[in-house]
């Protein structure tokens, strides 16, 4: 298989600025609907989540079906009516809340412990956020994704040149983007909302995103090294060539795992698992098709005129040392 | 070939060591896993303290700690976050709520004394605003015929009547030098009559030199104790006139005022730690049923085994025999990474897992570099024995590219990121560090070994459909 990823430069741009398009509309959707670019848990708000589940080891216990309008009448009593409430498997429920205090919690459980069935306590999951608390979490992982950005800009350019690392960044945002737009449009369409993990997982996607970028700009080094001579839509496409079959393998080897986690893993990692399988597919495809292209076409603009061998890498190449 | 043969038997010993520290040591469960409740508790300025120091948030730590022991929590952990933050977890609670009102109350426990006088001023008040209460009462039965104008004037006077019968109460009682701090101990008890609790408490001797002084000022007086739990009166018990010369001289009380068991056991919980020194909120709990976290355990199991399972495949169909010796590096990795997290303490929470199952997707990265480059050259001609060493050579710096940029948002995360996400970070680098040794020296180490037996020596192993530039003998001594 040889890929034209140079000629054919124009579809692969135009894949990633529609895809860009559509996370840049579903983002003004959601800041439009929820007022923030993506559906935010609790985790960022404040509010509270009753997670209970009937016991229904106890006889009779789980013979009636869970009547929710008997539990929006628990939460109206409780000046809460308006909140969420989900069934989870007939026998489990999921209550969104705004952020309730200790007296509240245990009034309601208590009355849905009456009114719909004993719950099981060790089958409970309770998550409390103050707003304040929730400002703190979604301003750590925003400087904590900063500084991974700033962190991989300053080792790429020290092991590059400045213009691979910059393009290296440009595919890195490319991936954080998607990711970001991908969970905007999940959000609209499912409702589904993002976490702490969510942050952990973009800050993951650009960690690993940006190793099959690394991959090809060493490899596009290396064949300059070789062969200064020739022009540098030639280098690259050599390049992407020789190094596709690794950079779709390691892409590859880690989604296997990740795949096994958003099927088998449970609820609380199925999100967070597919925003890497979009983050790490979008990592790849940026390295192959735009990290590669850009930098071609930069050299190209650049310096039409001078030799080209200047524009190999300025730390020693891979192959003596 | 002897170096061979040492890194060999060090991977060989490594692998027993790691073996026996996953027997020996037993993993850390986080309590997203075990079940439990981790709390964050925010400590709030007063009027007094306007600035939260280390000295009462230290102070703050060591109450609650005394409250969770008084729980009877094992292995909990309470300590301090950041500047004005503590962190409080209870694995296996089975009653979050009741943790959640033990440690969330003041507790500030205090003696006060009543004023006679002030008690007369209050009786008026009380008077009038009874007066008003019956006037309004005659007004509202009349019906439709009803002076809607008075009623509305009566309910403002009514209003403005409570306000100062607060006023007189507040100042019924008198402030002494008594408080919680002179308690000795605290102990909840059913009271012997009707179904309501109580909590007998002694003082320690200061306290109880305190507690007679008041009591007998009260036998002599008829005044009553107003006992005050964070400025609210829970009661106001009267002292029998046979203490008017000694007072209560055995430094024992009792507070009893309509508690039930649990207002009852709390407040004993509470008054046994202590009281704090500044106001406290709960912002944050994260509290995770024992069965769930077990479920979660299990699930995370068979994701990490299908997922491990799903990449030994892989490389063994895709790489042939050095993927076949990548798949014996990558157990080798597993267990050398799951006896790290045994041996160095690390706290396994459900995105920790999720960042080690990751691990294993990125440990065989570097096998994949290398073995794709020991393809290039064999396909370039080059003999089976130098591809493969020129694999590894060239191939290298990519992996520790990689391996560093994984490592830099690790470090982010580790340093910035709170509770949970802190334990994926650490995983995945404790993972990512011990991969660049397992795919690298171990992976290294078995393959020349395997080809120093003349029979595992077959490039098309290496490389299906080879088709080499020229043949070359093998050259290995």
């Amino acid at each position: 298989m040889k890929l034209n990823v140079i000629r054919q430069r124009g579809l692969w741009w135009t894949i990633s600025v529609v895809l860009i398009l559509a996370s840049i509309t579903g983002i003004a959707l959601s800041l439009q609907r929820y007022g923030a670019p993506l559906k935010p848990s609790l985790d960022f708000i404040g509010g509270t989540r009753l997670q209970i589940e009937r016991d229904c080891s106890q006889a009779d216990n789980c013979r009636q079906p869970i009547n929710l309008a008997t539990v929006r009448n628990v939460l109206t009593q409780e000046g809460v009516g308006g909140s969420s409430i989900q069934l989870i498997d007939d026998n489990g429920l999921s209550i969104r809340t705004a952020q309730l205090d200790e007296t509240q919690r245990s009034r309601i459980i208590t009355a849905l412990n009456t009114q719909v069935g004993k719950f099981d306590p060790a089958r409970t999951q309770i998550d409390t956020v103050g707003p304040a608390i929730g400002q703190q979490l979604l301003s750590a992982g925003l400087l904590a994704l900063l500084v991974a950005f700033a962190g991989i800009t300053a080792y790429l350019s020290l092991r590059f040149k400045l213009d691979y690392a910059l393009f290296a960044l440009v595919a890195l945002f490319h991936d954080v983007f998607l990711v970001i737009g991908g969970f905007a449009i999940l959000g609209l369409v499912l409702g589904l909302e993002v976490d702490s993990l969510f942050i952990v997982a973009l800050l993951t996607v650009v960690g690993f995103s940006v190793n099959d970028t690394v991959v090809i700009y060493d490899r596009v080094r290396e064949v300059l090294e070789a062969s200064p001579e020739q022009p540098m839509d030639d280098v690259v496409d050599l390049a992407v060539n020789q190094t596709l079959g690794r950079s779709i393998n390691t892409t590859l080897t880690t989604l296997l795992p990740i795949v096994a986690i958003f099927f088998l893993g449970g609820e609380t990692l199925k999100y967070f698992a597919l925003a890497l399988i979009i983050g790490f597919i979008s990592g790849s495809y940026s390295s192959i098709f735009i990290a590669s292209t850009l930098l071609a076409w930069w050299r190209n603009r650049q310096q039409p005129a001078r030799s080209i061998a200047a524009a190999s890498g300025v730390v020693a190449p891979t192959d003596d040392a | 070939m002897g170096r061979q043969r040492s890194l060999l038997l060090l991977i060989l010993v490594l692998a027993i060591a790691a073996i026996v520290v996953i027997v020996r040591i037993p993993t850390r469960l986080g309590l997203d896993l075990r079940g439990g409740s981790q709390l964050t508790i925010q400590v709030k300025p007063n009027e007094e303290v306007k600035n939260i120091s280390e000295r009462e948030l230290e102070a703050v730590r060591k109450v609650l700690e005394e409250r969770v022991n008084a729980l009877g929590v094992s292995e909990s952990v309470v300590q301090t976050s950041g500047k004005d933050q503590i962190l409080v977890q209870l694995p296996g609670v089975d009653d979050p709520q009741q943790a959640e009102r033990v440690l969330g109350g003041t507790a500030q426990l205090d003696f006060r004394l009543q004023s006679i006088e002030k008690s007369a001023v209050l009786d008026v008040r009380q008077k009038e605003l009874n007066d008003l209460q019956s006037q309004l009462f005659q007004e509202e039965a009349k019906g439709e015929k009803a002076d809607q104008a008075a009623i509305a004037r009566l309910k403002t006077q009514i209003a403005e009547k409570e306000k100062q019968a607060q006023l007189a109460f507040e100042d019924v009682f008198e402030r002494t030098e008594l408080t919680g701090k002179n308690l000795k101990d605290a102990l909840a008890r059913p009271e012997p009559m009707g179904n309501q609790w109580a909590v007998d408490i002694s003082f320690d001797e200061a306290g109880a030199k305190q507690f007679a002084e008041l009591t007998k000022k009260a036998a002599q007086t008829g005044a009553r104790l107003g006992i005050f739990l964070d400025n609210k009166l829970v009661s106001a018990p009267g002292v029998d006139a046979k203490y008017k010369d000694t007072g209560i001289s055995n430094g024992n009380a009792t507070i009893s005022g309509g508690f039930n068991q649990q207002a009852a056991t709390d407040l004993e919980l509470q008054l046994r730690g202590g009281a704090l020194p500044v106001p406290i909120e709960i912002v944050e709990n994260r509290t995770v049923g024992a069965t769930l976290g077990r479920d979660s355990v299990q699930r995370s199991i068979y994701a990490a085994l299908a997922g491990l399972v799903l990449v030994l495949l892989f490389m063994v169909i895709y790489y042939r025999l050095p993927g076949l010796i990548a798949d014996i590096s990558l157990l080798i990795y597993a267990l050398l990474t799951f006896a790290a997290f045994n041996l160095f303490g690390v706290t396994l929470t459900l995105p920790g897992i999720a960042g080690f199952i990751l691990s294993i997707g990125m440990a065989v990265d570097a096998n994949v570099l290398i073995f794709e480059r020991t393809r290039e050259e064999l396909r370039s001609g080059k003999s089976l024995y130098r591809s493969v060493e020129s694999g590894f050579y060239r191939a290298f710096s990519s992996i520790l590219d990689s391996n560093v940029t994984t490592l830099i948002a690790c470090g982010a995360l580790f340093w910035l990121g709170a509770g949970l996400v802190k334990g994926f970070a650490l995983t995945l680098a404790i993972g990512v560090v011990i991969s660049m040794f397992t795919a690298l020296t171990c992976t290294r180490s078995l393959l020349l070994t395997s080809l120093s037996f003349a029979n595992l020596r077959k490039p098309e192993w290496f490389c299906p459909n080879l088709v080499p530039a020229k043949s070359q003998p093998e050259a290995i001594s």
